[in-house]
């Protein structure tokens, strides 16, 4: 490639040229139009959108109701969180991963404590480590079920959304009980847990699951085998797994384009290594496969929990002291974990001071969005909603 | 393959990867300078295989002058990772674009172009990502001032 | 009602028993008004998931308190809940939004970011400190982010604050929420004087002092 013989004179900035959102648009309208010369036009989807799942926008350049190129414009809910992070203690950085990805606050928690814990060489407790699993994994479920409500409504059935926030607020409430915050818990600290488990909580839980498991069926019966549903989902949006691969998806994204990459069983932390389950994979990698991959997760996430519910070991649930200032030591440290979307990474940059001198996010939904417009070109519109929803877009964890 | 023979692989690929020090993961600085095809090299070798790069971001080290360019790759076939770093001048950030080897990296370097100011060669479509397009300055450089930003008034 | 509006207000008032027959009809719409609040879907981050979507869903029910209809279409609403952190970017959105809607129109501002920008007040550089900066906000709900239950009692706050409030003699005159929300008996000057007392009671003044500093500031998008 002409780069390796780079001087330092082409090495200016003024050299590189920068573009702009005007400049993309006229470059794709300056293309030459189809051979049936059909009117072709720009839509702007969101940043106000019900089924862009927050403020995302999309320019879409459509060729009557077929969509023929996608440009994200993303930064509607960018907060600068990475900034932010450069100001406060690590402590407080469990603060923010909640309000990163809020549909599984607690695997971001346990990623931001996990992460801290390594680069502090921190040695857990099983007890700790069994919660956090507990924790996890029924906040999978429960990313799912709201998942599994908005993909009804996106595609135009109302009822899923009705049953998925149902069994969702049992969930919420067991949460409830222990955290006492129904969303953004701060639960997952850095050396252990914010307080010990409600006494009530393993009862709690097994109640659940009796009464989920049948319940999962009846998911199925109402919307899985639904005729309407396979013609939605069926061939839409296929996403192969090399491309997958490319582009970085992960989670259900990965999974469903027949990719077995989990972090859970790859690279085990918390107790994953010591139960039994299965890494559901798909074939295809079209919209229903991503459908199918998700309702099993549900049905292992169930597996994982049963098995560790009845025997949570004894033994403190913080091993550092509570409120201590925590002084990481020079250097770089990434730590990953498996979240209801995919990898979340973090990437912290130590100085030996209480700050981090840098901290990254590598966000699931970020490079999840990417592989969604390499899906819908060429499809309707509506599959374009369909496979939005199929992804599960989370808009702030794409901004931060 | 553990971290020592990694790292050993890597290094014997090519005399210009030197081992990074101070990470938890295996790690070495390339030169910006053919950046592209070493990265070809570590994606494209039998025993190595990294088609994913999962992060790409950037380290303004202000001190020295320099911006750093991060990539953690992994091997989704063999589940190992590897950090590679790149360091740039802070004046004048250049960086060849990596988005021919990883679809993703397009995205990524918009980001680093973005909230940092690295220009990228050969880059498709080299615009912000999150900000505007007429926004002024890059946020995630040290030295970034902004008459909008507060600063905390106690402690 | 377009026949009795606040053009011929006065005229009716004229007659005997007018005033009596326009508080009537101001009775009579704000009461339709305060129970067929039309929200818009507009959620931007957190928020939306309590407020929004667990507050319309089963378990909670938007729909006791008349407001379930929500709308895709800022045309056809006429309650914008700010549900999440407003950024410099979406302003300019936002304000189109608020411009579009049906009059009457009502906002509820939840959760910390939409309140005061929350936790990214300090150190954020595209953060807006309050949607208050950007439209005019009649209730706000506090948490981060608000329980639906929190949101309905701002909601029923809203309802309380027009059936109280308006009138076709002064169209667009509200009655302050933080008026409507108080319990019967307390006034605003009391809560203001116990809040002076107990913070001079733990000396810290200062920070008092920086917020009013920092009420000056102004910016634009």
């Amino acid at each position: 490639m002409e780069i390796t013989g780079m001087t330092a004179a082409t090495m200016s900035n003024t050299e590189v040229p920068v573009s702009s959102l005007d400049e993309r648009i006229k470059f794709f309208q300056n293309e030459p139009q189809s051979a049936l010369a059909t009117q072709e036009y720009f839509v702007n989807m969101g940043p106000q959108h019900p089924s862009t799942h927050g403020v995302l926008r999309l320019v879409l350049k459509m060729d009557g109701e077929t969509v023929r190129e996608i440009i994200p414009v993303l930064g509607y809910v960018h907060r600068g969180m990475e900034k932010k992070a450069e100001y406060i203690g690590y402590r407080q950085q469990v603060h923010l991963t909640d309000r990163l990805d809020y549909l599984c606050a607690l695997m971001n928690n346990w990623v931001m404590a996990d992460a801290v814990e390594r680069a502090m060489k921190i040695e857990l407790n099983d007890r700790i480590l069994t919660l956090r699993t507990i924790f996890a994994e029924l906040q999978r479920i429960q990313s799912h079920q709201l998942w599994w409500g908005v993909f009804g409504m996106d595609l135009g059935a109302f009822t899923p959304f009705l049953y998925g926030f149902r069994d969702r607020e049992k969930i919420t409430a067991i949460f409830e009980d222990t955290m006492g915050a129904r969303l953004t818990m701060n639960y997952i600290q850095p050396g252990g847990l914010m307080y010990d488990i409600h006494p009530e909580f393993p009862r709690k839980v097994k109640d659940f699951l009796k009464y989920f498991k049948p319940i999962l069926n009846e998911y199925d019966e109402l919307f899985t085998g639904n005729v309407i549903v396979h013609q939605r989902l069926k061939g839409i949006g296929i996403l192969d797994g090399k491309t997958a691969i490319s582009v970085g998806a992960s989670g259900p994204v990965l999974r469903a384009s027949g990719v077995s990459y989990d972090l859970r069983k790859s690279d085990p932390y918390g107790v994953y290594s010591k139960t039994q389950f299965e890494v559901p994979v798909g074939t295809t990698g079209d919209c229903w496969d991503r459908y199918i991959v998700r309702m099993q997760e549900m049905r292992e996430s169930i597996r994982i929990v049963e098995q560790l519910i009845d025997n949570i070991p004894e033994g403190p649930t913080m091993v550092m002291k509570f409120g201590a200032k925590i002084r990481i030591p020079e250097g770089i440290y990434y730590n990953q974990m498996e979240t209801a979307r995919g990898i979340l990474g973090v990437m912290l940059v130590a100085d030996g001071t209480e700050k981090p001198y840098r901290l990254h996010f590598r966000t699931p939904n970020f490079n999840n969005l990417w592989s969604v417009i390499s899906m819908a070109k060429g499809l309707r519109l509506a599959d374009l909603v369909a496979i939005l929803s199929s992804v599960d877009i989370v808009v702030p964890d794409i901004d931060r | 393959m553990n971290r020592t023979e990694l790292l050993s692989t890597v290094l014997s690929l090519s005399t210009e990867f030197s081992p990074r020090e101070k990470t938890d993961r295996p790690a070495v600085l390339a030169p910006v300078q053919g950046l592209t095809d070493l990265m070809l090299k570590l994606r494209d070798h039998s025993e190595l295989s990294f088609d994913m790069l999962t992060v790409a971001t950037a380290i303004d080290w202000i001190k020295e002058g320099k911006i750093e360019l991060v990539y953690i790759l992994i091997s989704s076939t063999f589940k190992h990772s590897l950090q590679v770093g790149a360091l740039l001048d802070r004046e004048k950030p250049v960086a060849p674009s990596l988005s021919s080897v990883w679809a993703i990296a397009e995205w990524q370097e918009r980001e680093i172009f973005d909230l940092f100011g690295v220009r990228y060669l050969n880059h498709p479509d080299l615009r912000r990502l999150l900000l505007e397009d007429d926004w002024n300055g890059h946020p995630l450089r040290k030295d970034y001032v902004d008459d909008f930003m507060l600063e905390r008034p106690w402690r | 009602m377009g026949l009795i509006n606040s053009q011929n207000a006065p005229m009716i008032e004229a007659f005997p028993g007018g005033p009596a027959f326009l508080t009537t009809i101001d009775t009579v719409i704000n009461w339709a008004r305060s129970n067929s609040l039309w929200p818009l879907t507009f959620g931007t981050s957190c928020c939306a998931i309590e407020v929004m979507m667990a507050a319309g869903a089963a378990n909670h029910d938007l729909a006791r308190f008349g407001a379930e209809v929500a709308r895709a279409s800022p045309r056809q609403a006429d309650l914008l809940v700010l549900a999440g952190t407003i950024v410099k970017r979406m302003g300019p959105t936002l304000q189109t939004l608020y411009a579009q809607m049906a009059e009457p129109k009502y906002v509820i501002a939840t959760g910390a970011c939409a309140i005061s920008g929350g936790p990214f007040i300090y150190q954020s550089y595209s953060t807006v400190r309050g949607a208050h900066e950007l439209i005019p906000v009649d209730v706000i709900v506090p948490g981060c982010p608000p329980r639906p239950e929190a949101f309905f009692y701002g909601l029923l706050t809203l309802q309380k604050m027009i059936r109280e409030g308006e009138s076709i003699r002064r169209p667009g005159e509200r009655r302050k929420p933080v008026l409507a929300a108080l319990p019967p008996g307390i006034t605003i000057d009391q809560i203001r004087q116990e809040l002076i007392l107990n913070l001079e009671e733990k000396s810290v003044t200062k920070p008092l002092n920086e917020h009013a500093k920092m009420e000056n500031l102004t910016w634009k998008i």
